[in-house]
């Protein structure tokens, strides 16, 4: 039900835990039953061209039928974000000011958060464009961090900005931008009967309305992705971890996290645990170890479905290994 | 009956339609304009305290308004040059 319900999957769990593994062998198992997938990686490391031993890099990649593969690196969005910004605000400004503007761009592009920030605006964007031409999306990325200051940043940038451009020169560029990012926007009090659709930046000077159009732009793709995300018909949250004490509890806090903010979480996925041909006395005491955490973890992740994978003999590595490990899906329980 | 009264009367009666219609409104923007300024606070002094801020990597495209404010400033403050070191506009 997962795999044919829902629009977009954000695979979540701790480095090392087989995220990427299992992220991709759904991918392929949604693929074959039909849906047309895109995978997307996160991971500046790479690990997705490793686990299908194929290259993928920053452009859509056919892995199979129906599976389309993208490898986002932070480090590119960022200087990709700064190269446009400036480009476009070079146009209206004075040219004496260009040195020290591209200074502060390099600036920024160092300072901590950008590459987060930079992410999760691309992440949205691929959600966006991606619904048209794709029936599923999976994102192996781990949904804390970003998804959360998603959330508020609609407000944040209005405040921001209101913050930013009141109380020095009150004029009328500045109030005109304001007013179309504060959550009022195009409601004009002293007239109710104005059409919201008036166009947002009529009346202003050319690069107000430059600027005023592009921080719309950008918060209305986080108001629209961040009502995705909390939709739980069209998104869910699964966390991959293994019957282990620091996995557990990470994955505990992370659920509350997510749970608080109402983000719609879908299930829990228990990797690597000790098959029963996993023979020997030395195997059968780690067993009984495993046990009480697995039970630990049905105990604490009751709220939701528990799905269980088993160690597998050789590490799952290209696509004939993930085709099989998506039978191991199936049978825990993924397609039904 | 005068039409000028009756244009008074038209003119208070929206008015008042308006007033009536509206208030509830303004009371619900009022404080949707604190929750943004307490927000922006919180934003300042999280960043203060080493939080990193996306709302501000989010608003890059003010920075020129920013610089070109900021030496506005400075000038009619008397200085002939930008007084900090990391914002030099001129």
């Amino acid at each position: 039900m997962l795999l044919s319900d829902k629009k977009v999957l954000l695979i979540g769990g701790k480095g090392g835990v087989g995220k990427t593994t299992v992220s991709s062998a759904l991918a392929v198992l949604a693929a074959r039953q039909g849906k047309k997938v895109l995978l997307v990686s996160t991971d500046p490391a790479h690990s997705l061209a490793d686990v299908f031993d194929k290259k993928i890099g920053d452009k859509k990649t056919v892995m199979r039928e129906n599976l389309t593969a993208l490898e986002i690196d932070p480090d590119h969005e960022v200087k990709a974000h700064i190269e446009r910004v400036s480009s476009q605000m070079k146009r209206f400004t004075n040219p004496d000011l260009f040195p020290e503007i591209e200074r502060q761009m390099r600036l920024t592009q160092q300072s901590p958060g950008a590459q987060e920030a930079a992410l999760l605006e691309r992440i949205c964007n691929v959600i966006d464009e991606a619904e048209k031409d794709y029936d599923l999306l999976i994102f192996d990325t781990a949904p804390t961090g970003h998804t959360l200051r998603l959330l508020t940043l609609p407000e944040a940038m209005a405040a921001w900005t209101q913050g930013m451009l009141r109380s020095q020169k009150r004029s009328e560029d500045f109030d005109s931008v304001l007013e179309h990012l504060s959550p009022k926007a195009g409601k004009d009090i002293n007239n109710p009967m104005a059409d919201p659709q008036d166009n947002a930046s009529d009346g202003m000077t050319d690069r107000t309305k430059a600027i005023t159009e592009q921080l719309l732009t950008r918060q209305r793709l986080f108001q629209r992705t961040r009502r995705l995300l909390q939709d739980s018909s069209y998104t869910s949250i699964l966390f991959v971890l293994t019957p282990e004490r620091l996995p557990i509890q990470e994955t505990d806090r992370a659920l509350q996290s997510l749970t608080a903010e109402k983000l719609p979480v879908g299930g829990v996925v228990i990797n690597r645990i000790l098959p029963e041909q996993a023979d020997g006395s030395f195997l059968a005491k780690r067993r009984l170890q495993e046990k009480t955490y697995i039970e630990d973890i049905h105990k604490r992740f009751k709220a939701w479905r528990n799905y269980s994978l088993y160690l597998l003999e050789e590490d799952v590595q290209g696509l004939d290994a993930l085709e099989a490990f998506a039978n191991n899906l199936e049978q825990a329980g993924f397609s039904t | 009956m005068n039409i000028q009264s009756v244009r008074r009367w038209f003119s208070r009666a929206s008015d008042l339609a308006n007033e009536f219609y509206n208030a509830p409104y303004r009371s619900a923007i009022a404080r949707a304009k604190r929750d943004e300024d307490d927000l922006f606070m919180l934003l300042v002094f999280s960043e203060m305290m080493g939080v990193p801020n996306p709302a501000a990597y989010y608003t890059l495209e003010l920075q020129p308004l920013m610089l070109e404010r900021f030496h506005e400033w400075h000038q009619r403050m008397g200085m002939e040059h930008s007084p900090l070191d990391h914002f030099r506009c001129c």
